[in-house]
């Protein structure tokens, strides 16, 4: 028993990165070591294909017009508009994005769970103890939940990129992917990944309980749309013309209002607004998220 | 922009891989262990210089904790040596719990101050080389494999993943290594927070409840292990209210009830301070006749089989009163009492819910 702790690994270097990086590549392993990480990403894989599919099926009746729905002359100003360049262009951007309006969700709720998982499983008395800095063990998840949002857009990218190109030639259009249009909508899509992994993260931080922070994520993703509801009952009664665009303030509002090309919704705000409403949520709750994870106690 | 996309797509997923991996070339090709904290070569034997002990002090110093009104630590005051067993003893909220939360900085103490080698734990470089903890049997993720759990720690602290085995090994883990947490049983739970406590080799242990759920042979490795930890210079407080157990195991004692300290010293010395719980047992043919000479501050009862229990009078005032009164003694036997009697009479009428 003398012998106890004589250790051949203790004498090797361990990894001498700095504590951030570290934490950094502890919090992907504890992602990669439980199934959570697994099922979300085949369930996105899975949501995907089929978002894909809907999408496709709505962009083939744009280009080929129903005879009967609509009048030979609708039907021919409708073909012409669709199969324009910009046209072509907003379908493939359509395309290359297809999925993303709920498949954030799936980062949204990753990032929750990063947080919430330690606190269900006491495992966050475990992580503090290692490495008693918490703001550092907060920003390394963030980090995380930031690159799990990444990975989600760029399996879905990986996916439209194989399909759309396929699609577009079953059509018989042709539209450029290098475009400005389609380039523009697969980069802020990948803002809006990233963006709610991160908020999905603050919220967890904030919350702690991981059946809350699940429920609350959902409510404010779903709720947002409601928004629009409420702010247009509100001008056809007050007729403030502000009224009109202020559903932005929601954040999947504002997170549809940042990746849509043309307005989201009738007298939405330019794009940029939703990009720094969104942006501002999330940075609101990772730093509401550090300063209470900082104060309070872990029991 | 196709190229662009193409660009960022590959370099993150390069970025991506490298970074789930860790350690880079250079990394590995360092194998003189000479990392920032890290001893020169691991503690073993009685290789721990006297030098290192007071590193391992722990001072807990006037700590106090309130929650909404209820003072659950009060002004509690104890020090911890290294190269010994210190028990950490109290009935079932005295906060036993959250003044070892509150070393390790889990909690925010309201006032007063808990250090190690006299730093706070927040503070100290590379914690879990310098003190190992076992907070919570069920601390680990559900689905996760116990070697999964060591080598998460492993990572966080900068230690060799491969660490982690050693230590499954040494707990006598290494068969379950790779089942997930959910179907350890409560030994086993303990024994991977043994395992984790462990792994940076640390001079301080930690311990809260170690010994619950363990079998008679899981109890027996347990206080092995932690004696001889603490006969290789290591400081060792370990809580429970397992008297027994504790009786077996512990150098030392602090036993608190109502978040105050009731009693700190040697096993031998807490129970010694408890003189008026002891009785001397005396065989006489004429107990009464005893009884009649020791006066009144003495009480006298039977024991059975002809025997008596004398309290209010040790053994040196009964033998003298006997010889002068002409009586004989067959046996005159002083009865201290155990932990258990002195444990319940120190946090007699504190044990309640507060």
């Amino acid at each position: 028993m003398t012998a106890l702790l004589d250790s051949a690994a203790l004498g090797q270097a361990g990894d001498t990165g700095t504590t951030l990086a570290r934490l950094i590549r502890a919090e992907f392993m504890k992602i990669r070591t439980t199934s959570t990480g697994w099922l979300f990403l085949t369930g996105f894989i899975v949501f995907t294909a089929m978002a894909l599919t809907i999408n496709g099926f709505g962009n083939h009746s744009q280009l080929y017009p129903e005879q009967g729905l609509v009048s030979p002359a609708q039907a021919v100003a409708q073909e012409a508009h669709f199969r324009s360049p910009a046209g072509v262009a907003a379908i493939a951007a359509s395309m290359m994005t297809s999925g993303q309006l709920f498949g954030v969700i799936f980062a949204l709720l990753l990032g929750v769970l990063i947080v919430t998982s330690e606190f269900a499983n006491q495992t966050a008395a475990v992580t503090f103890v290692t490495v008693p800095r918490r703001t550092t063990v907060i920003t390394a998840k963030v980090a995380a939940a930031a690159c799990c949002g990444a990975l989600f857009w760029l399996v879905g990218t990986v996916i439209a990129a194989v399909t759309t190109p396929l699609f577009l030639y079953t059509q018989h259009v042709s539209a450029s992917l290098a475009g400005w249009t389609v380039a523009r909508s697969v980069l802020l899509s990948l803002v809006a990944f990233v963006a709610w992994g991160v908020f999905g993260l603050g919220l967890g931080a904030v919350l702690r309980s991981q059946m809350a922070s699940v429920i609350a994520a959902l409510i404010v993703y779903a709720g947002s749309f409601g928004a629009i509801l409420v702010f247009t009952a509100l001008y056809n009664l007050f007729h403030q013309g502000w009224m009109l665009g202020a559903p932005v303030i929601a954040p999947a509002v504002a997170s549809e209002v940042m990746v849509t090309s043309g307005p989201a919704f009738p007298h939405a705000p330019p794009a940029w607004t939703g990009g720094i409403i969104l942006i501002g949520y999330t940075v609101a709750l990772v730093a509401g998220g550090i300063a209470l994870t900082k104060r309070r106690d872990v029991i | 922009m196709v190229v662009l996309l193409a660009v960022v797509v590959i370099g993150g997923l390069v970025w991506l891989v490298r970074l789930s991996r860790g350690r880079t070339r250079t990394d590995r090709a360092r194998t003189d262990g000479a990392g920032p904290g890290l001893p020169d070569r691991p503690l073993g034997g009685k290789r721990v210089a006297a030098a290192l002990m007071s590193r391992g002090r722990i001072d807990v110093c006037g700590l106090t904790k309130e929650y909404r009104g209820v003072r659950a630590v009060d002004d509690l005051s104890f020090t911890v040596e290294p190269g010994r067993v210190t028990g950490f003893l109290g009935p079932n909220g005295a906060g036993k719990t959250t003044t070892l939360r509150m070393l390790l900085d889990l909690v925010e103490p309201t006032a007063g101050t808990a250090t190690i080698g006299g730093v706070r734990y927040a503070e100290l470089d590379q914690p879990i080389r310098r003190v190992g903890a076992i907070l919570e049997a069920g601390a680990a993720h559900k689905d996760r494999t116990g070697r999964d759990h060591l080598r998460i720690v492993c990572q966080s602290a900068g230690i060799p993943l491969a660490r982690g085995d050693e230590v499954l090994e040494l707990v006598g883990l290494g068969a379950a290594a790779r089942r997930t947490f959910r179907g350890y049983s409560l030994g086993m739970r303990q024994r991977l927070g043994v395992a984790a406590a462990l792994l940076g080799d640390p001079q301080v242990l930690i311990l809260d409840e170690p010994a619950n759920g363990l079998d008679p042979e899981g109890i027996r490795w347990m206080r092995d292990l932690l004696r001889t930890l603490a006969a290789q210079g290591r400081t060792v407080l370990v809580s429970s209210h397992l008297l027994g157990e504790m009786a077996q195991l512990a150098d030392d004692l602090v036993i608190v009830a109502a978040g105050r300290l009731a009693a700190q010293g040697t096993v031998a010395s807490v129970i010694g301070s408890m003189t008026y719980l002891s009785r001397t047992l005396v065989r006489t043919p004429e107990p009464e006749k005893l009884a009649a000479v020791l006066g009144s501050d003495a009480v006298v009862t039977p024991a059975g089989d002809g025997g008596a229990f004398v309290t209010g009078a040790d053994a040196v005032a009964i033998g003298d009163a006997a010889l002068r009164a002409g009586l004989a003694i067959h046996q005159l036997v002083t009865q201290l009492p155990d932990l258990e009697a002195a444990f319940l009479e120190l946090t007699a009428g504190k044990a309640a819910i507060r």
